[in-house]
C-alpha cells in the first residue's frame, strides 16, 4: 500500500461518509456543509489522482458555487432554523434501492478490475495537468470554447432581462 | 509539443436537415427579440413551417446517403434518413397544431411557464394574447430529436438528448388552461428525465471503461478484442438502455407519462407522442444494432421480457381510464412494447417492421390528439370519456375522423395500425420469437377495448347536456386531421411504398 491508496481510502471514507451525513441529517443548512465535505473530499481524491485542474474546478465550482447557491436558496425561502421534521419521508425504499444500487455498483467495480493497477502519471505532463489540458482547450478546442462564453454571457443577460420586469418597463414608465 | 491545428472534414450536406432546423430555431430566438408583437406568430409559424419542410426536402435529397461524418459524430444512413423524414413529417402536422388560433382563443400556449398558479401576473398571462415562444423550442426540441437518431458516438447522443428533453419539459409547463397540472407536469418529466440523464451517463461511462472509446463502432470492435472484464460492458448496456426506454415510455419506466399527458398542452401531447417516440427508439436501434449487436443474445431475452410488461401494462390499465389523453398516455405505453418487438427481431426485418411502426403510430397519435383539442367547454378540453358521449350525433365529420384513428389504433385490417402490427408480428415470428408474439397478440386484443368503448360512446349514446360542444376546426387544426385521416387509410390501403422505403432504408451504417 503506498501513500497514494491510503489517501485515496481516507478521502473516499469521508466523502461516502459525508455524503450519509447529508441524506439523513434533518438540518437543511448542515445537510448543505455536510455537502462541502463530500465534496472537498471528492476534490482531494482528484488531486491525488493528480488532476490537479479538474480538483480545483471542483472546488470553485461545486464547493464554492453550488454549495452557496444552496445556501442561498435555503435563505431566501424560508430560512428553516432547527430540524425539519417533514424533511425525511420513511427511509425504507429509499435505503433499499440506494444500498442496492451504491453496493451493486461497487460490486461491479471490484469484479471488473479485480488486481489491475494503475500508476500514476508523475511530473507537469500528467493527462489531468493544467498545462496539458490548458493546451487543448487552447488550440483544438479553442472555438467551442469561445462560442461558449458568447452563449452563456448571452444566457446572463437574457437572466438579467426576465428576471427584471422593470428594465423594460420603466421607459414606458416615462412616457406616461 | 505544439500540434497542427485541423478542422475536422464535416460533409455540410449530409448534416444540412440539422443545420436548417437549428438555424431556424435561433432565428426563432431573434425573430421574439426583434419582431413586433402582432405580427409574431405569423412570422414563426411560417418559418417553423418552411424550415420543417425545406429541411425534409433535404432529407429526401440525401436519400441513399451513407456517410459519417463531423468529425465520426454523426452517422447519415438510411435508418437515421427514413426516421428523420418521419419525424419531420410528424413535425409538421404539430405545428400546426401549435399553431392552431382559433380553437383557443389566442392559442393553447402562455409565454411563461414558471409563475406561480394563481398569482396575479399568472392570472394576467392566461388571458393575454398568445405566446410565440413555444415555437422556437418546439424547433430546438425537433433538431435535437434529429441529431438524437443520427448520433454516431454516446456522447453527441447524450447532447442530443439534453436538446430535445429540456425544450419538452419547459413547453409542458406552457398549456394556458389548467395550469396547475400543467406545471405538474413539467416538474414531474423534468425531475424524472435528470433521473433518467442520470442512468445513460452512467453508463456511457461505463462503456468508456471497457472500450476506451465512446463510439458506438468502436464499442462493437471492443466487445471481442477488449481485455476489460464484460461485466462493465453489461452493466454500461443495461444503463443506456434504461435510459432510452424511459424516454419511449416502456414499463417498469413509464410512470411519468399518463401524467405528462394528461397535464402538457395537447399539441404538446400530441409533439411528444409522435416525434420523441420516434427520435427515442431511433437511438434505441442505434445503439442496440450497432454497438451492441454482438451481445444480441444476452439482451433479447432482458429487452423482450420488458417488451411483454410494456405492452401488458400499458394494455391493462388503458381500459381502466375514464380520462381519454391519460387513455392515451396508456396506449402509447403498450405502442411502446409493439415497436420493442420489432426492435428485438434483430435484423433488417425487424428494424424495418419498427420504423414502419413508428409512422403509422405517430400519424394516428397525432390525429387522435388533434381531434382531442377540439372537444370543448367553458372551461377549456373536455378529456373526461362521459363528456364525450354523443358526440358522434352532433359533429359525425370529425367524430368520424376519430373512429378511424381509434379503429387504427386498434389494429382493425384496412388502416396503417393493422398493417404496422402485422409486420411487426410476422418479423418476431421470423426469428423465432414467438412468445412476444403471443404477448402481443393478447395485448392487442385487450387494448381495442378501451377504444372502441370510445367509438361505441360516441355514436351509440344519446347526446345529454353534460355532452362537450365540438368546435370547428380552423384551416390549421383542419389540415392536421386531414393529413392524419388520410396518413392512416392510407397506411392502411397501400402501405406497399412505405414498407418498401422502411426496407430499403434498414440497414444501419457502422
Amino acid at each position: 500500500m503506498t501513500v497514494a491508496d491510503v489517501l485515496l481510502l481516507g478521502l473516499g471514507a469521508v466523502a461516502v461518509g459525508a455524503g450519509l451525513c447529508v441524506v439523513t441529517t434533518a438540518h437543511l443548512v448542515r445537510a448543505g456543509l455536510y455537502l462541502v465535505v463530500c465534496l472537498g473530499a471528492l476534490a482531494g481524491m482528484f488531486l491525488v489522482l493528480t488532476a490537479e485542474l479538474v480538483a480545483w474546478v471542483q472546488v470553485l465550482i461545486y464547493v464554492g458555487a453550488v454549495v452557496v447557491l444552496l445556501l442561498f436558496a435555503v435563505m431566501l425561502t424560508r430560512a428553516p432554523i432547527g430540524a425539519s421534521g417533514d424533511l425525511d419521508r420513511p427511509g425504507w425504499p429509499g435505503l433499499l434501492v440506494g444500498a442496492g444500487a451504491g453496493l451493486g455498483l461497487a460490486a461491479l467495480f471490484v469484479d471488473a478490475y479485480r488486481w489491475t493497477s494503475v500508476s500514476l502519471p508523475d511530473g507537469p505532463d500528467g493527462p489531468g495537468s493544467a498545462g496539458v489540458l490548458g493546451g487543448e482547450l487552447f488550440r483544438s478546442w479553442v472555438l467551442p470554447f469561445e462560442v461558449l462564453s458568447v452563449l452563456l454571457l448571452a444566457a446572463l443577460v437574457g437572466a438579467i432581462i426576465v428576471s427584471r420586469p422593470d428594465v423594460g418597463a420603466s421607459d414606458r414608465g416615462a412616457e406616461r | 509539443m505544439t500540434t497542427d491545428f485541423q478542422l475536422p472534414a464535416i460533409d455540410y450536406q449530409a448534416i444540412s436537415p440539422l443545420l436548417i432546423l437549428f438555424g431556424v430555431a435561433c432565428l426563432g430566438v431573434l425573430v421574439e427579440a426583434f419582431v413586433p408583437r402582432p405580427a409574431r406568430r405569423r412570422v414563426q409559424l411560417g418559418m417553423a413551417l418552411v424550415g420543417v419542410l425545406a429541411a425534409l426536402g433535404a432529407v429526401v435529397l440525401l436519400a441513399g446517403t451513407n456517410v459519417v461524418t463531423a468529425g465520426g459524430s454523426v452517422t447519415v444512413d438510411g435508418p437515421a434518413l427514413f426516421m428523420q423524414g418521419a419525424l419531420l413529417a410528424f413535425g409538421v402536422v404539430a405545428l400546426l397544431l401549435i399553431g392552431e388560433r382559433r380553437v383557443e382563443p389566442g392559442g393553447a400556449f402562455v409565454a411563461q411557464p414558471a409563475i406561480t398558479v394563481g398569482s396575479e401576473a399568472d392570472q394576467r398571462q392566461a388571458s393575454a394574447p398568445g405566446a410565440t415562444e413555444v415555437f422556437p423550442l418546439a424547433m430546438f426540441s425537433l433538431g435535437g430529436m434529429a441529431l438524437f437518431i443520427a448520433a454516431s458516438d454516446l456522447l453527441t447522443m447524450f447532447i442530443a438528448l439534453e436538446l430535445l428533453s429540456l425544450p419538452l419539459y419547459l413547453m409542458c409547463a406552457l398549456a394556458r388552461r389548467h395550469r396547475l397540472i400543467s406545471q405538474e407536469a413539467a416538474v414531474k418529466y423534468f425531475l424524472l428525465g435528470a433521473y433518467a440523464s442520470g442512468f445513460f451517463l452512467f453508463g456511457v461511462v461505463l462503456a468508456y471503461g471497457y472500450a476506451g472509446s465512446v463510439d458506438l463502432a468502436a464499442i462493437h470492435a471492443a466487445v471481442d478484442t477488449s481485455q476489460m472484464n464484460p461485466a462493465l460492458l453489461y452493466a454500461a448496456l443495461a444503463l443506456i438502455v434504461m435510459g432510452l426506454l424511459f424516454k419511449t415510455a416502456a414499463a417498469p419506466f413509464h410512470v411519468w407519462a399518463p401524467d405528462v399527458y394528461q397535464g402538457a398542452p395537447t399539441p404538446i401531447t400530441a409533439f411528444m407522442a409522435a416525434c420523441t417516440k420516434v427520435a427515442a427508439f431511433g437511438a434505441l436501434l442505434r445503439v442496440t444494432y450497432v454497438a451492441f449487436e454482438r451481445l444480441a443474445w444476452d439482451w433479447l431475452p432482458v429487452i423482450g421480457v420488458i417488451a411483454v410488461l410494456t405492452m401488458l401494462v400499458g394494455a391493462v390499465l388503458a381500459v381502466t381510464q375514464t380520462d381519454l389523453k391519460r387513455l392515451l398516455a396508456y396506449s402509447s405505453i403498450a405502442n411502446a412494447g409493439f415497436v420493442l418487438v420489432g426492435v428485438l427481431a434483430v435484423g433488417r426485418t425487424g428494424a424495418s417492421s419498427a420504423m414502419f411502426y413508428l409512422v403509422a403510430y405517430g400519424f394516428a397519435v397525432l390525429g387522435a390528439f388533434a381531434v382531442i383539442s377540439l372537444v370543448r367547454d367553458r372551461e377549456g378540453e373536455t378529456t373526461h370519456l362521459s363528456r364525450w358521449a354523443g358526440l358522434g350525433r352532433r359533429s359525425p365529420l370529425v367524430a368520424g375522423v376519430f373512429t378511424v384513428v381509434m379503429l387504427a389504433l386498434a389494429g382493425i385490417p384496412l388502416t396503417g395500425g393493422f398493417t404496422a402490427k402485422f409486420a411487426v408480428f410476422s418479423a418476431a415470428l421470423e426469428v423465432g420469437e414467438g412468445w412476444l408474439v403471443i404477448a402481443g397478440v393478447v395485448s392487442s386484443v385487450i387494448i381495442a377495448f378501451p377504444y372502441l368503448r370510445v367509438v361505441v360512446m360516441m355514436w351509440l349514446s344519446e347526446p345529454s347536456e353534460s355532452t362537450a360542444t365540438m368546435v370547428a376546426p380552423g384551416l390549421l387544426t383542419g389540415t392536421a386531421l386531414g393529413i392524419g385521416a388520410l396518413a392512416v387509410v392510407g397506411l392502411g390501403v397501400v402501405p406497399g411504398p412505405v414498407l418498401d422505403l422502411a426496407h430499403d432504408a434498414a440497414l444501419f451504417l457502422r
